[in-house]
């Protein structure tokens, strides 16, 4: 019974990996295709079934007709979703622990009003917004800047940091903060060197759900900037023209995964080293 | 309702254990008899979890069988053992009545209305839950909860026993008693064997007709509580149980036997003993201290601590051995006072190389 | 000298009514009440963790409600076990000099030693989280020893501990409280034993108000009420119905209590305490036996008597059946009176 039970298992996890790398695989074969090899069906093993070529990665650091650098590009948006997740992050940080333990009042507006404030910002549909950003970037000059869009990314990315952060700072007991009061720390001493310390798993977690969602985002970055700013994501859809480049298309599609890919095995790395389990109870 | 056989049970996490220190538990026999209320005491990471995983069916054993009224039920699984559980922390469906929490488990077995009704009030009965049955489960206190959630268990007909997993532990410490001794009448009403996992010796010695003490893993005795107290197997559980623990004092070989110099006991040993370590154990409330010293053995009074019923003497033997004294008397006595020491021959323990060993006593 | 006066809070779970007390450099003060009597509640109010509605707190004559808590030269140890969790053991304790701006070689060599008397030597690069419960609240009393504060404030420190952890650090508690000689030391915990062992003197509280103050043995033996009496005595006093008619001392069902040894001067209704010890086995009163429990190494039994119920304390681990006769016996010397108004009446003769 045991024996056909882990077949089944191992046979169940087998398949549903090959489902997630597939497309993986799909992309990676397709980037080192030509116009010949795409459109005579389905081919998978490289000089077997197909002779491999570079264009489609060499179109990628070319310029003009022959197809588009794509250094610029990842510049940007690195410098967009970086530069906004860390500023969202200290901004939020901040903002969640005033949250989770002082009490606020203004008026009717209590505590939970405020929470709740942040997260419904990721409620409305982004298009609500879209306008609204647009005037206001105009208004200041930033449209098709890299503030302009860090400036749009941290609200964006402001709320999801806040949630996150409050919900972490609701397990870490409130008794550690009164202990480090009682040991002579200020308020504010008692958080940066206290909690802030113990928060690295909190932090993590926020860090990495705005690294996905800003390096991600296409709506904001395609109605905000035109063409000196450009970001990866508008980046590929610029390359569609009458004759789709799949090469180009999958070898692009690549190099955008793969930093957040990265980051995703970093993180994955730092908590299974267990710095971050039991601190806790 | 089954009488549970451990059989050589015992569990390693690691695949292939070396050796016995990879047994979370060391193999076992013990056989539960139907109907009796058992504890399972012991410091944390003592293994009492993991048997109770094990008896659950919550943990495979990695050695041994586990039977139910004598059927093997090692590979079956948690549903097929018809066990009740009830945890730390209550477990019920807040957003049902006390009726609704309690006729759930029914309701999955598609039992008839009318045949529901009749079990669930004859449940309510027995936990005293009959006023508030309409109420809502979470507007209750802890441990009425903490019934809900033993009725939930019991309200089904095929239960073949009860585990509860330190289950006053949130219990106000007022309602601590009222809740155990519900449990023991609930045993009573109905004759199911109970199992309770603590810590807490007073607890497991209140509740349960046979403890098991447990450490690293091992079984150290199981036993009424009374004999756990007077006859302890080991040193570990002279000291686990009772409070202070076991006083332990040096022994000299002498002639064919040994001396105590502490009591100024002759103790015939049994004969096939080496005693370079033997040590003579007495509870702190068997030794009787008098002040018309004679000839017994003397000692010295290093403090006293006034618990308001009882008073614990720590004292200094003549060759400077501390021991401590346990009673409601001696209330003149005071600090530095020498005081005459007395033993009952019943109540002198003999422990070789930490176990202990069945003795007399000679003049 | 610490001075609370009418020091009442506005919490809304457990309000402190009005208390006022005085506490002494160099004593260990135990605070003995049931859950929910303020023990927690006075502490962190001491402590300036939770505000106060309405009186004073003086140290030495100065106001400390108006000073921060960090300035406040106190230490706290917590029923959870509090430690910073990113710091190894040594740095733990070494923290709150360094906040102290005391330097680091120092204040690392003054944890050293704090962590050698709490018996944690040979721990110091270790984390809180692997250490055991018991190693935890060693860390965190050594992070409170090592202050020297004016005020060391213990709020039940045990409570969360195993049963044999918790014996061996009440036996010795006593040797490390008084590495803080000069300090004045609030200790609450819910067991009257702890509170006796450990208090040079006893304070008990209930429903948020100071009950009583003074010796630990002298209150156990002469409570001044019955809430007194309840909340120090474990395992419980029994309280029966009674009264005095023409000098005799008698139980609701009519049958005489024996006075030897008291004075029953005023006829009336009483309410008649029976402590545990004052009921042996073998005499006239019949009783049934309804559970027995057993406690440290007591067998605690609850009894029916004729006159309502009553629990005995035997020494040592013995079998009683429910529902089983027992014949016992009431030692009249042991007993105490209290009003229907719960003050204690109790006159010995001597």
């Amino acid at each position: 019974m045991t024996r056909t039970y882990h077949t089944v298992k191992y046979l169940c996890l087998l398949g549903w990996s090959i489902f997630v790398v597939f497309p993986f695989l799909w992309a990676l074969s397709t980037s080192f295709k030509d116009a010949n090899a795409v459109t005579s069906g389905a081919t998978y093993i490289p000089w077997l079934e197909f002779e491999p070529s570079t264009q489609g990665w060499a179109s990628l650091f070319a310029s003009g007709s022959r197809g588009i650098n794509i250094v610029t590009p990842f510049l940007n948006s690195a410098t967009v979703t970086v530069l906004a997740s860390i500023i969202s992050l200290m901004l939020g940080t901040l903002a969640a622990y005033g949250l989770s333990r002082y009490q606020y009042r203004a008026g009717f507006v209590k505590n939970s009003d405020i929470t709740f404030f942040f997260i419904s910002q990721r409620i409305m549909p982004p298009i609500v917004l879209a306008i609204p950003f647009f005037l206001m970037l105009k208004e200041i000059g930033a449209l098709d800047t890299i503030a302009g869009l860090v400036i749009v990314y941290i609200a964006l990315l402001l709320p999801i940091a806040v949630w996150v952060m409050i919900d972490f700072f609701g397990s870490i007991p409130r008794e550690l903060d009164e202990m480090a009061m009682i040991d002579g720390c200020t308020p504010i001493g008692a958080f940066f060197r206290v909690i802030l310390p113990n928060s690295a798993t909190g932090i993590v977690v926020a860090g990495m759900f705005c690294l996905i969602f800003g390096w991600n985002d296409f709506f904001f970055a395609f109605i905000l900037t035109f063409t000196k700013t450009q970001l990866l994501p508008v980046a590929i859809v610029s390359l569609n023209s009458s004759v789709t480049p799949w090469w180009s298309l999958s070898a692009f599609a690549l190099i955008s995964v793969t930093p957040l890919a990265l980051v995703a095995v970093v993180v994955e790395r730092f908590m299974s080293r267990g710095s971050l389990a039991g601190a806790f109870r | 309702m089954a009488e549970i056989t451990l059989k050589g049970l015992g569990h390693s996490y690691f695949t292939t254990p070396r050796g016995d220190d990879d047994y979370a538990l060391k193999p076992v026999d013990l056989v539960w008899e139907d109907g009796k209320t058992y504890a399972l005491l012991g410091p944390s990471g003592c293994g009492k979890t993991t048997m109770l995983n094990i008896i659950s069916g919550l943990l495979k054993p990695s050695d041994g069988e586990l039977l139910f009224d004598g059927k093997d039920v090692t590979e079956a699984g948690t549903s097929a053992r018809n066990i009740a559980q009830v945890f730390q922390f209550p477990v019920i469906y807040t957003t049902k009545s006390v009726r609704q929490n309690l006729a759930f488990p029914l309701e999955c077995r598609n039992w008839a209305p009318a045949r529901i009704a009749d079990r669930v009030a004859h449940i309510a009965a027995l936990l005293e839950l009959d006023d508030i049955l309409d109420a809502p489960a979470r507007k209750l206190s802890a441990d009425q909860k903490q019934l809900i959630s033993l009725g939930r268990g019991l309200v089904r007909d095929d239960v073949s026993a009860v585990l509860l997993d330190e289950p006053l532990t949130v219990i106000d410490p007022q309602m601590k008693f009222s809740l155990r001794r519900k449990l023991r009448e609930i045993n009573r009403a109905t004759g199911i064997t109970m199992i309770l996992v603590t810590h807490d010796q007073a607890e497991a010695m209140s509740f349960a007709d046979v403890v098991v003490v447990m450490k690293d893993g091992r079984v150290q005795q199981a036993g009424p509580p009374e004999e756990l107290f007077a006859r302890p197997q080991n040193e570990f559980v002279g000291y686990f149980i009772g409070s202070p623990p076991l006083n332990l004092f040096a022994t000299q070989a002498q002639d064919a036997g040994l001396y105590c110099p502490a009591l100024g006991v002759n103790i015939t040993p049994p004969k096939q003993m080496k005693n370079d370590t033997a040590k003579v154990g007495v509870r702190p409330e068997h030794i009787h201290l008098s002040q018309e010293i004679g000839d017994l053995p003397r000692a010295t009074i290093k403090a006293i601590e006034n618990l308001g019923i009882d008073r614990v003497f720590s004292l200094w033997t003549a060759g400077g051995e501390p021991f401590k004294v346990k009673s409601r008397r001696h209330k003149h006595l005071v600090q530095g006072d020498e005081v005459g020491l007395t033993v009952s021959p019943d109540d002198v323990l003999l422990f070789l190389g930490s176990q202990r060993v069945e003795c007399s006593l000679s003049n | 000298m610490l001075k609370l006066e009418n020091l009442s809070t506005p919490d809304p779970k457990v309000p402190l009514k009005s208390l006022s007390a005085n506490f002494e450099a160099g004593k260990i003060y135990t605070i003995l009440g049931r859950t929910g009597a303020g023990k927690t509640e006075l502490l962190r109010t001491l402590i300036g963790l939770d505000p106060i509605s309405e009186g004073a707190i003086h140290l030495d004559g100065s106001d400390l409600v108006s000073t921060p808590i960090r300035a406040r030269e106190m230490a706290m140890v917590y029923q959870q076990f509090i430690n910073y969790p990113h710091l190894d053991v040594l740095d733990n304790v070494a923290f709150p000099l360094r906040r102290k701006k005391l330097g680091k070689a120092l204040a690392r060599a003054k944890a050293r030693d704090a962590l050698a008397i709490v018996g944690l030597a040979g721990f110091e690069t270790r984390l809180p989280s692997e250490l055991s419960g018991g190693q935890q609240q060693r860390v965190a009393l050594a992070r409170a020893i090592v202050k020297h504060a004016r005020i060391l404030l213990m709020d039940e420190p045990l409570a969360n501990l195993d049963y044999k952890l918790r014996e061996q650090l009440r036996e010795e508690f006593p040797r490390l409280l008084h590495e803080n000689a000069e300090g004045i030391i609030l200790y609450s915990t819910t067991e009257p034993a702890e509170a006796m062992q450990l208090g040079d003197e006893l304070i008990v509280m209930h429903e948020g108000r100071i009950v009583a103050q003074g010796d630990p043995a002298a209150l156990f033996d002469s409570p001044p009420s019955v809430d007194v009496a309840r909340v120090i005595s474990d395992p419980p006093i029994s309280i029966c119905a009674g009264e005095i008619r023409d000098g005799a001392l008698l139980f609701s069902d009519g049958s005489g209590a024996g006075a030897t040894g008291l004075t029953l001067s005023k006829d009336g209704p009483v309410q008649i305490a029976i402590r545990p010890d004052a009921l042996t086995i073998g005499g006239d009163i019949f009783a049934t036996v309804k559970l027995a429990e057993f406690s440290g190494s007591d067998t605690i039994v609850h009894l029916q008597l004729p006159f309502g119920e009553a629990v005995m304390l035997v020494d040592g681990i013995h079998e009683f059946h429910p529902g089983n006769p027992l014949d016992i016996m009431l030692d009249p010397t042991a007993l105490l009176l209290f009003s229907h108004t719960g003050a204690n009446i109790t006159e010995r003769t001597d």
